[in-house]
C-alpha cells in the first residue's frame, strides 16, 4: 500500500531536526523539547529557530528561519502560537524539509477549522507529510528522538521494547507512558497525532503495521478520519501483528434522524465496535485492560487452544481463577496420567491432583519448578496460570526466579498472578522485566489470556483462507 | 433526509436480491382487498410517511378472512387516512406464526453500510441484543452474527434456521452493497417458520 499512505520514516528516524520555536526561556515548549532531544543523547544535528534569536539557543547555533539553515532537514518540530504555523510551515516546505510535526494548539480542537484547513492545502502543495496540530509528537526510544515538551524528569521513560503506542490524546498518551514503565514492558515508538489534519490513524497504522521494530500496537482513538481507509490498513495489519485498540467517547446510540429500528440500533459507537470485531482488533475497555492486554502479547506466544493449568500458592485464589477462566470463555485443564504421576511423587500427600493445583502455602521454588515443567509439557495443557502469593511462608525471589525461567522458555503462554504490596511487588517487577507478565487479580490474567487466544484464533483463520 | 421507499419498489429490489417478502399489493377499494385475498387470511396496513409506528397507531389490520371483516377493515383504515394523506392501503397475505427476526441496515459516516441482526420483540427493543458488522460480509461474519447473540438459541430453536438466517444476511450485505442510495433498511419483522421465512414489513430509506 505505498504511496497512499504516508512513510513516518523521517519524522521518527531524522538525521537532522529543526525546532521552529526553540529557545532559551525554559518555560518555554519549544525549549523544554530542544532540552529533551539533548537529554536523551539525539546524534543528528539539530537546528534551533526562532524569529527573534541571535546567537545560540542551548549551545547551538541558531537560525531565524528553516530557510536559512541550507542544509538537509528530515524533521522539523513547529511549537509557536498558532497563528504564525501557517507561514513556518510554508518555509518547511520551500526549504525542502521532509517531514513536520506540529506541536502548537488552537486549531480544530477550539473551532478553528479554517486555520487547520489551511494548515492542510499548504501540505498537499508540497506532498509534506504532517503530524498534529495539536499533539505531542513523536519517541523513538531507538533512535533517541523525542519531541514531546514533558519535562523528563516528571514522566518515567519506559525501557526499548516492541510496543508502539498510537495516541489521538496527548494526555492519554503521556499518562499511558508513565504507566507502561510502571508494567514494565517495552516501548519501540510513541506517536501522539492530535487533530489528525494531515496524518491520521490508516497512515499511522500502517506505518506502524510495517514496521519491523514493532510487535505489537496499542491504539487511542477517539474517532477515524478516513473509515474506508481505515478498514483497508486494519484487514492487512492485524494478520500481522496485535493491535490492542481502545475508543474513546462513545457516542449515544440513536439521533433524531434516525427513522428506523436499526438506524436507532447501529449508531456510530456500534459501528467501531464492528469494525474492531470483523478486522482482528484486540478492544480493551479501560486504560488498565489496554495495558494488560499489551503485557502478554509483547512476551508470550500465541496459541487457539484453551486448556488451562491453574497452580497456586492459596487455595481461594485458585478458587476464583477457575471462575474467572469460566466466565471468560476458557477451559481448566486436566492432567494426563503421566503428569499426576510424577507430581504425586514430588508433591506432599496433602496437595490434591486436581485443577487448581493447590500446592500450599509453604510451596517452595522447587514444588513451583517441577509443576510448572510437568505442565509445560503436558499434551493435555495449552496454557499456565501461576498465582504466586508472596505473602506465604515458601514463596521468595527463588520463586520468582524459577517463573522466569520457564515463563520465557516455555512455548506455551504463561501468565503470572501476584497481588500484594511492596514484597510481591519487587518480585513482579523482576519478573515482567524479564517478560512474564504478572497481574493483579484472576480476572485480570483470564481476560489476558481470552484476548491473546481470540486474537490466535482470528490469525489461524486468516491463515487457511489468506 | 431520506424518504422511505414505494412498498411495492422495495418489495421488487429485495426480490431482486432473492430476498423473499410477503405477496402484497395495494389496493384501492373494498373488492379489490378481497379478491386478493381469495377466501385466504391477509393483513391489511394503512402505508403512509406520516406514520412511522404502524402497529403502535392501530393502522394494521390482522387475520381478514371473510369478506365482511375485509370490507370493514377497509373503510375503517380508509377513514384514518384521511388525516395522513396521502396515503395508500397495502395488502398481504398472513404469515404462520414463528420466530420474529430483525435485519437491518444503516450507513455510518466513517465506515459505511452496515447491518444489523436481532431477534424480534424485547430482546431487540429491551435487550438491544443484536450483532452488528460492516458490509461486504463473509460467511463467516453472517455466523459471527448470529453465534454472539445471546438469544441465538431462541432464534435457532429450529436447527434449520441458521442456514436461512446466514443466507439472508449475505443477500441483505450484497443489496446494502450495490445500492448505496439504501440508506437505512428495516425487514422487521421476518417471520421464520417451517424451514422457510417471510420479510413481512420492509421499510427502506433512500438517501
Amino acid at each position: 500500500m505505498a504511496g497512499k499512505y504516508y512513510n513516518l520514516d523521517n519524522m521518527l528516524k531524522p538525521k537532522s531536526v529543526a525546532i521552529i520555536g526553540a529557545s532559551q526561556s525554559p518555560e518555554k515548549v519549544g525549549h523544554i523539547i530542544m532540552q529533551n532531544y539533548l537529554n536523551v543523547g539525539y546524534s543528528g544535528e539539530i537546528y534551533p529557530v526562532n524569529v527573534s534569536s541571535t546567537g545560540t539557543i542551548l549551545g547551538k547555533k541558531s537560525y531565524k528561519s528553516v530557510l536559512d539553515v541550507k542544509k538537509p532537514i528530515d524533521l522539523a518540530v513547529i511549537a509557536i502560537p498558532a497563528k504564525f504555523v501557517a507561514d513556518a510551515l510554508e518555509e518547511c516546505g520551500k526549504a525542502k524539509v521532509k517531514s513536520v510535526i506540529i506541536v502548537s494548539s488552537g486549531f480544530s480542537e477550539v473551532g478553528d477549522s479554517e486555520l487547520q484547513e489551511k494548515l492542510v492545502s499548504i501540505a498537499k502543495k508540497y506532498s509534506l507529510p504532517v503530524l498534529g496540530p495539536n499533539c505531542l509528537g513523536v519517541m523513538d526510544l531507538r533512535s533517541r528522538v523525542d519531541t514531546m515538551f514533558l519535562p523528563t524528569f516528571k514522566i518515567d521513560k519506559p525501557s526499548i521494547g516492541g510496543v508502539s503506542f498510537a495516541s489521538q490524546s496527548g494526555a492519554v498518551g503521556s499518562t499511558v507512558l508513565d504507566l507502561i514503565s510502571h508494567e514494565n514492558f517495552g516501548l519501540s515508538k510513541f506517536i501522539s497525532y492530535g487533530n489528525a489534519a494531515v496524518i491520521d490513524e490508516a497512515d499511522i497504522l500502517n506505518y506502524l503495521g510495517h514496521d519491523p521494530d514493532t510487535k505489537v500496537i496499542i491504539f487511542y482513538i477517539e474517532g477515524v478520519k478516513r473509515g474506508k481507509e481505515f478498514i483497508e490498513v486494519a484487514r492487512e495489519v492485524t494478520k500481522l501483528k496485535p493491535v490492542i485498540i481502545i475508543k474513546g467517547g462513545i457516542t449515544p446510540a440513536g439521533s433524531s434522524a434516525a427513522h428506523s429500528h436499526t438506524a436507532s440500533l447501529a449508531g456510530s459507537y456500534q459501528a467501531y465496535e464492528a469494525v474492531f470485531e470483523q478486522f482482528g482488533f484486540i478492544q480493551a475497555k479501560s486504560l488498565d485492560e489496554m495495558l494488560y492486554y499489551a503485557k502478554i502479547f509483547e512476551a508470550q506466544p500465541l496459541t487457539t487452544k484453551k486448556r488451562v493449568a491453574v497452580i497456586t500458592n492459596g487455595g481461594g485464589v485458585g478458587v476464583l481463577a477457575a471462575d474467572s477462566l469460566y466466565l471468560n470463555g476458557l477451559e481448566m485443564a486436566t492432567l494426563s496420567k503421566e503428569s499426576e504421576k510424577i507430581l504425586r511423587k514430588a508433591m506432599p500427600p496433602i496437595v490434591n491432583m486436581s485443577m487448581p493445583m493447590d500446592m500450599a502455602g509453604d510451596a517452595d521454588d522447587k514444588r513451583f519448578g517441577t509443576a510448572i515443567d510437568v505442565f509445560s509439557k503436558d499434551p493435555n495443557v495449552d496454557a499456565l496460570m501461576i498465582i504466586s502469593l508472596f505473602q506465604t511462608p515458601g514463596a521468595d525471589s527463588r520463586v520468582a526466579s524459577t517463573i522466569i525461567k520457564y515463563g520465557t522458555e516455555s512455548e506455551k503462554p504463561i501468565v503470572v498472578v501476584s497481588p500484594g504490596g511492596n514484597y510481591a511487588e519487587v518480585h513482579n517487577n523482576m519478573m515482567e522485566s524479564s517478560g512474564v507478565p504478572v497481574y493483579p487479580s484472576p480476572e485480570d490474567a483470564s481476560k489476558a489470556l481470552a484476548a491473546l487466544i481470540k486474537y490466535s484464533e482470528y490469525r489461524e483463520r486468516h491463515s487457511k483462507s489468506g | 433526509m431520506g424518504s422511505l421507499m414505494d412498498y411495492m419498489e422495495a418489495y421488487a429490489l429485495l426480490n431482486k436480491y432473492g430476498i423473499k417478502a410477503l405477496r402484497a399489493s395495494y389496493v384501492s377499494s373494498a373488492s379489490e382487498a378481497i379478491k386478493f385475498s381469495n377466501g385466504k387470511k391477509i393483513v391489511m396496513k394503512l402505508i403512509s410517511d406520516k406514520a412511522l409506528h404502524k402497529s403502535k397507531s392501530g393502522l394494521v389490520k390482522l387475520n381478514l378472512s371473510s369478506e365482511s371483516e375485509i370490507a370493514s377493515a377497509y373503510n375503517a383504515l380508509a377513514k384514518l387516512g384521511e388525516n395522513l394523506k396521502p396515503y395508500k392501503i397495502l395488502v398481504q397475505e398472513q404469515v404462520s406464526n414463528g420466530t420474529e427476526i430483525i435485519v437491518g441496515g444503516n450507513t455510518d459516516v466513517q465506515f459505511g453500510k452496515l447491518i444489523l441482526l436481532g431477534l424480534g420483540g424485547i430482546y431487540v427493543e429491551v435487550f438491544k441484543d443484536v450483532s452488528i458488522r460492516v458490509c461486504p460480509i463473509t460467511e463467516y461474519d453472517a455466523s459471527e452474527m448470529i453465534n454472539t447473540l445471546k438469544s441465538k438459541q431462541i432464534m435457532l430453536q429450529d436447527p434449520r434456521n441458521e442456514k436461512i438466517v446466514k443466507g439472508l444476511l449475505l443477500k441483505v450485505s450484497e443489496l446494502l452493497t450495490k445500492n448505496p442510495e439504501v440508506q437505512e433498511l428495516d425487514l422487521n419483522p421476518i417471520i421464520l417458520h417451517d424451514g422457510t421465512y417471510d420479510a413481512v414489513d420492509l421499510r427502506l430509506m433512500k438517501g
